[in-house]
């Protein structure tokens, strides 16, 4: 093949052209310019790259990506959970909370007493389980009465109180779990007990609210 | 590519670390291919904040859409798809800022100065798809099959849009040397 000027730019987008190419621009000047452009803008190009520091750069990243991590894990928190239970439950144990704090903070009879103030003897336990049992089965009892009532009605007033009741109900399934594993821990027994007058008193609304609407 | 690039293999293991919340996998990606993905940006927009700014949308873009990366290209032309994406949103976003209109008509091509200045500034006349093309390929050292990738054209058109881009350019640079 008989290379000429023309056929240059051709043989620039075949490669298989480009040795009759370089053979022709040993004698054409205007071609090797053109050929040696055409390497150099490949040599040169990679200095065209652009590079400085950011120290800062991934900081930022990770501190956004953190944010972003804690906020989606608040978000599945908040949808897992209806605040107005975790409300609920959050005003429960404060009632429980204070209670015994004021049982509690009372000055004991005698100093012996106060040793014991936390663990009751097997005798009183078992005076109290005994308690518990008769008042659990009589709240169970009341329960039993309003439930119906509770169920039909989507009063706001109802469905509040339902909602309550199953916060109480959940919390005393957790207090009494606790107390399996600790007895003699007057300060459970205590809570325990308040969150069944809790109930009691809900009920007890309930039921009140139910026969003066007759 | 660069020294830094990661397997196919080890991408795999850092996105699905970073699928878990790994944020030192995430890092480690990061860590690959922040200083090509500047550089990029900067070639595109011309301006160092806009540059880490967009960079730093990409990577969050990134890790948010980690759980749907597929591999069978690779996580390389993935990463700097979205970074191009992320340079038009800037790049959109600033025109829509400036007070007065960006100049329509690049500056002019200097006599006398060395050829790699020449090419910076003849890149600025020549079209955007062969000049990103160039970019990807000469200067950053993409291969063809991973332009094509990024840019989600055929191989044979990154090849051809490379050929047009070196050809304009060398009219370009003939003419003002001329």
């Amino acid at each position: 093949m008989t290379f000429d000027c023309k056929d240059l730019e051709r043989a620039l987008a075949i490669p298989e052209l480009l040795p009759d190419a370089r053979e022709h621009a040993k004698v054409c000047d205007a071609c090797r310019r053109e050929l040696w452009l055409w390497n150099e803008m490949s040599t040169v190009a990679p200095g065209l790259r652009e590079e400085w520091e950011t120290p800062e750069l991934w900081p930022k990243i990770r501190q956004t990506l953190a944010a972003q991590q804690k906020a989606a894990k608040r978000y599945s928190f908040n949808k897992r959970f209806d605040w107005r239970l975790l409300t609920g439950i959050a005003a429960a144990l404060a009632i429980a909370v204070s209670v015994f704090i004021v049982t509690y903070s009372r000055p004991s009879a005698t100093p012996a007493a106060a040793q014991d103030s936390d663990f009751l003897t097997e005798q009183t336990l078992k005076e109290v389980e005994q308690t518990e049992a008769a008042y659990r089965a009589s709240i169970d009892k009341l329960s039993r009465l309003v439930q119906p009532k509770l169920n039909v009605s989507e009063n706001p007033d109802a469905v509040a109180a339902r909602e309550k009741l199953m916060v109480l109900d959940a919390e005393i399934v957790n207090v009494r779990s606790t107390v399996a594993h600790n007895k003699f821990n007057a300060q459970l027994q205590a809570g325990l007990a308040v969150l069944y007058r809790d109930k009691q008193d809900t009920l007890k609304e309930i039921l009140q609210h139910a026969q003066s609407s007759q | 590519m660069a020294a830094g690039r990661l397997t196919a293999r080890s991408d795999a293991d850092l996105i699905e670390a970073s699928k878990r919340g790994d944020l030192s996998a995430f890092e480690e990606i990061y860590a690959a291919h922040a200083g090509r993905m500047k550089s990029i940006a900067f070639h595109l927009l011309a301006d160092r904040a806009d540059a880490e700014d967009a960079v730093q949308e990409a990577f969050l873009k990134i890790y948010r859409a980690a759980g749907a990366i597929q591999f069978d290209s690779g996580l390389a032309p993935w990463i700097y798809r979205i970074l191009l994406n992320c340079c038009y949103d800037t790049g959109r976003k600033r025109k829509r800022q400036a007070e007065s209109p960006l100049p329509a008509e690049p500056p002019a091509i200097p006599h006398n100065v060395p050829l790699q200045l020449a090419i910076r500034t003849a890149l600025g006349r020549i079209h955007p798809q062969y000049r990103t093309v160039f970019w990807l390929f000469e200067v950053e050292g993409f291969r063809h099959s991973e332009v094509a990738a990024i840019l989600e054209i055929p191989e044979g058109t990154s090849k051809k849009w490379l050929f047009e881009a070196k050809r304009e350019l060398k009219r370009l640079l003939t003419e003002c040397r001329a």
